[in-house]
């Protein structure tokens, strides 16, 4: 029953699970009514989200002189794509960005949600406190993070009496310093998102765990976490989307200088800074090809999620 | 799960990964707006284009003789780079929102060659011999006039007066003198621009130019690129960095970090644009204030100086609605006297008409720039100078940085440049 739901075409969401199909007299069936509903809007985001996709593709087949198609090249921009370091190494930032920031803005975010979902004195001025980084637009809060960071004006250096560290200037510390601003930036992001999920959580389950003699970490391993899980995937789903694309913070502080160049900044580079229309649109196809790819996995985790849920609900 | 689970999936994922695929070249914009009239759009960037800088004192004074034809200006970013993405999005658009575009003197090939800019030919003989050659060279590409001089720039030595006595007439000269200064005074030494932009390839060409190197001869058909001379460039760079001579930060620093350096005390020499005259000398709380001066680059010989030439001209859209004033506003804001002595006198903008050096010869940056303008080197201006200096900038500021051997930078910018001549 459950699984049906779930199961069930787009199409018929709306329609009534528990009839069967029928066809009504001389009209067309419900599924079909219901599907012909949907096509306007299918067609609409086809339009807006699936044509660019589509038309880079094409684009990417194409060997351009500036901006001046001038003939079809097969795959050879993907071929060459791939055979080019440059590639490789912003992919190994991108990922490396992706996995510790998100894991630290979880870690982080998951400390902040269990804060703010206590009842305390000033309850109201923390939540609101922790959000304001998120608040901020992400260009302002890595223009201010370079100024913290770079030896010139240097507040971190002065703050912390590090003298004259190059933080921004040399490899690994520049890596550190863009994923530190990411997590300072976003934590307050995925906090938000597992405090609506801890919300959802009755009380009376640590109620009953209470009364079982469940500690607090046995109470948080298997009241909290397990409930909260479908939150979790859902912030991570957005959190490592958001990450797999991240441009700005690291632009704005490094401009992809001491390895932290990441795919956006090197499609960026070729599709507006030195325009090579065929050989950005192809860079910009793989990292969207990679970046669904591991949305694909989260998704397909998030529904599992929600129909475990449902299995254990009934 | 199976089927629906892929509808959803297709369709989520083409929702939140949408800003994944970013599609290049659109094609019409459309719009035109071309309300007629005779309103002028002037697109141009930097700081004296904000409300209270000298631009709008010039566009005020035009404002003022020609009514009909007024001029406003489009303010774009700060760095010549987004200015350029700004641009080129509205004309690859073909685009008539702007009028008149302050093109920076390295766009002159790329802009002509794809057809963006009128041609200034017509005019020519109005402003040929009235501009400095340097500026007015920069405006040409191909034989052809495409745009109207109007701001020049050449890089400057500033100094402390207070810790130096005599300015260096080398490189290597001025890291003896910048370290010893640093060691007794605890402050940096030098500084200029050192991160990885177009600033990084402006210094590193100096270094280059004044070792004795060219990158192309007159005509671009040949590549002149000297290796040796581009390992001692960089080399130089390289070992500043280790030993101090440039100041920490150096590899992260642009034209601001440098001039707050300065102008905060921190340091004994700077390599930066005119513009930075104007601004320690009217902050009475710097301690650089009266304790500095300006002196052409040094070179490696001690003979000489080279400065990598700045600015920017004014050109025609291609797809203005107005080109005609637009013309009479570029002619004029090129030759007409008062509006280019404004530019000095009220900003430090380097002009272009050459009278104006004439008068201000008792402006020290005027008296400077009057001498090494004429040794100024223009980056070539070819269409492809942005994706030349992409490459320097991938391959050599590893190097400068001691991540990458030095030879092989070097070798693949020669490659390179071969290969943009076909």
């Amino acid at each position: 029953m459950a699984d049906d739901r779930v199961t069930s075409d787009v199409g018929t969401e709306s329609a009534s699970d528990d009839k069967p199909l029928r066809r009504r007299r001389g009209g067309l069936s419900e599924r079909a009514l219901a599907r012909l509903f949907v096509a306007p809007s299918l067609l609409l985001m086809a339009g807006v989200a699936l044509f660019p996709v589509v038309y880079a593709f094409v684009l990417s087949l194409y060997d351009y002189t500036r901006r001046q198609r001038t003939g079809f090249a097969g795959l050879e921009n993907y071929a060459d794509a791939l055979a080019d370091d440059r590639f490789w190494d912003s992919l190994w930032f991108t990922l490396l960005f992706t996995a510790t920031s998100v894991a630290a803005e979880f870690l982080i975010g998951l400390g902040f949600a269990l804060i703010m979902n206590q009842a305390f004195r000033g309850r109201g001025v923390t939540r609101a406190a922790i959000l304001i980084p998120w608040v901020i637009p992400t260009v302002i809060a890595a223009q201010m993070w370079f100024f913290m960071f770079n030896v010139t004006p240097g507040f971190i250096n002065t703050v912390f009496n590090l003298g004259n560290f190059n933080w921004l200037g040399q490899q690994g510390w520049a890596t550190f310093a863009v994923i530190f601003a990411d997590v300072w930036k976003t934590a307050p992001f995925v906090a938000l998102l597992l405090l609506a999920g801890l919300q959802t959580i009755p009380s009376e389950m640590y109620e009953s765990g209470l009364v079982d003699g469940a500690g607090a970490l046995q109470r948080l391993w298997y009241i909290t976490l397990p409930l909260l899980r479908p939150s979790i995937l859902v912030a991570l789903l957005f959190r490592t989307v958001e990450a797999l694309r991240v441009y700005d913070l690291p632009q704005v502080m490094t401009g992809g200088a001491f390895d932290t160049e990441s795919l956006s900044i090197l499609v960026q580079q070729f599709v507006v800074r030195t325009p090579d229309p065929g050989y950005g649109a192809a860079l910009s196809t793989i990292s969207f090809v990679i970046i669904l790819a591991i949305g694909m996995i989260f998704v397909s985790l998030l529904g599992r999620a929600l129909v475990l849920e449902r299995t254990t609900e009934r | 799960m199976r089927k629906g689970g892929r509808w959803y999936v297709a369709l989520g994922g083409a929702l939140v990964l949408f800003g994944a695929a970013c599609t290049p070249g659109g094609d019409d914009d459309g719009d035109g707006d071309g309300e007629g009239g005779g309103e002028i759009v002037w697109a141009l960037g930097g700081a004296e284009a904000q409300p209270g800088g000298v631009h709008q004192s010039v566009a005020e004074l035009w404002n003022d003789q020609n009514p009909d034809n007024p001029v406003s200006i489009e303010q774009l970013p700060e760095e010549a780079d987004q200015q350029r993405e700004q641009q080129a999005l509205e004309l690859q658009a073909e685009g008539s929102n702007f009028d008149v575009l302050g093109m920076d003197v390295i766009w002159t090939g790329e802009y002509s060659e794809n057809g963006w800019v009128e041609s200034l030919e017509d005019v020519r003989g109005d402003i040929e011999g009235a501009s400095i050659p340097g500026a007015f060279e920069s405006a040409t590409w191909g034989g052809e006039l495409w745009a109207a001089p109007y701001n020049t720039n050449a890089g400057f030595l500033y100094y402390r007066t207070d810790l130096v006595d005599q300015p260096p007439d080398t490189w290597e000269a001025l890291c003896d003198q910048g370290i010893e200064i640093s060691q007794s005074e605890d402050i940096g030494s030098f500084i200029g621009q050192g991160a990885r932009y177009e600033g990084f390839v402006v210094n590193w060409l100096e270094y280059y130019w004044s070792a004795g190197g060219e990158l192309y001869n007159e005509d671009q058909t040949e590549v002149l690129f000297d290796t040796d001379l581009a390992v001692q460039a960089t080399e130089f760079m390289a070992n500043a960095i280790q030993d101090n001579c440039y100041a920490p930060g150096f590899n992260t620093a642009r034209e601001e970090e440098g001039r707050n350096e300065f102008q905060q005390g921190n340091i004994a020499f700077l390599r930066n644009w005119p513009y930075v005259y104007s601004q320690v000398a009217g902050d009475d709380g710097s301690p650089a204030n009266g304790n500095f001066d300006i002196a052409p680059l040094p070179t490696f010989t001690g003979e000489g100086t080279v400065s990598a030439l700045g600015g920017f001209n004014n050109a025609v859209s291609a797809f203005s609605d107005n080109k005609d004033a637009a013309t009479d506003f570029v002619v004029w804001a090129a030759t007409n006297e008062e509006a280019q002595t404004m530019l000095a006198t009220e900003g430090s903008v380097p002009p272009t008409l050459e009278s104006v050096y004439d008068q201000l010869t008792d402006d020290p940056v005027m008296q400077l720039l009057g001498e090494i303008l004429p040794d100024a080197r223009p980056r070539p201006p070819a269409p492809q100078w942005n994706q030349i200096s992409a490459e320097m900038q991938q391959t050599l500021f590893p190097a400068v940085n001691g991540e990458a051997d030095v030879q092989g930078a070097v070798e693949s910018v020669r490659t390179y440049l071969e290969g943009t001549l076909e």
